[in-house]
């Protein structure tokens, strides 16, 4: 098969494109609400139910953002 | 260890991070380097882009551009403003790939006048930054209507 010269635009560039767009979004999203959903005074573990992961993931992807932004965080078990 | 070829000064890796920051990006990307060598038109680097017609907001408008044709292409809209609302990551950010591979070709490309452990030049980085076919930055290039060739031949005359 002879070596090809893809184009950056175009199919398939596109649609390659539009994968790494839509996660670079979703992390910025993702980031956004999951400070919402903190600081209005969720829980590590409702915020990972909500968002279909383990509480673990959330922590480790957010945790040090998080007590950066001064942000009160419950404690697990707190009421 | 790339970040060793890279000056901490006026076209190093503080003007990358406000970039990449400005975007709500986590990671410093070769389009954010980019940007950064475009800020600065007294730079041999801002120059040649400038001689391109790419002063920073020009390539800020291509790089949106190009992110809405991306999003576009999967039928959503882009956002009118990066989502930078959430709290930013603290300390210096990481290289991403499309950095790290600019540095590495910039690197290559720019060994017969660089001294082995000598720091790359503004217009040795945007070399290794145009050298890239596929992904982001020869995207906005082509939307902007910006020939990438002409552009690196004339990086490389400027060390002949």
């Amino acid at each position: 098969m002879p070596a090809i010269e893809p184009s950056p635009l175009g199919e398939p560039a596109d649609g390659l494109a539009a994968v790494s767009a839509l996660r670079a979004l979703a992390d910025q999203l993702e980031e956004a609400a999951v400070e919402r959903a903190m600081r209005d005074g969720w829980s590590w573990s409702q915020v990972a139910e909500a968002l279909g992961i383990t509480r673990q993931a959330v922590h480790k992807k957010h945790l040090r953002r998080l007590i950066a932004a001064h942000i009160e965080l419950r404690r697990r078990g707190a009421a | 260890m790339l970040h060793r070829f890279l000056d901490g000064g006026r076209h190093g890796i503080p003007q990358f991070e406000t970039e990449a920051r400005q975007r709500g990006a986590k990671l410093i990307e070769a389009e954010h380097m980019l940007l950064a060598l475009a800020s600065d038109s007294e730079s041999d680097a801002g120059r040649y882009l400038k001689a391109s017609g790419l002063d920073h907001e020009r390539l800020a408008s291509a790089l949106r551009d190009e992110q809405r044709r991306s999003l576009a292409f999967a039928g959503f809209q882009a956002p009118d403003e990066p989502r930078t609302n959430a709290a930013q990551v603290q300390g210096p950010l990481p290289l991403g790939t499309s950095a790290k591979v600019a540095l590495v070709r910039a690197l290559i490309a720019s060994r017969s006048h660089r001294t082995r452990r000598g720091r790359l030049k503004d217009v040795d980085l945007l070399r290794g930054i145009l050298l890239a076919e596929l992904g982001t930055v020869p995207r906005a290039l082509a939307i902007a209507g910006v020939d990438r060739m002409t552009l690196i031949s004339r990086t490389g005359a400027a060390d002949s």
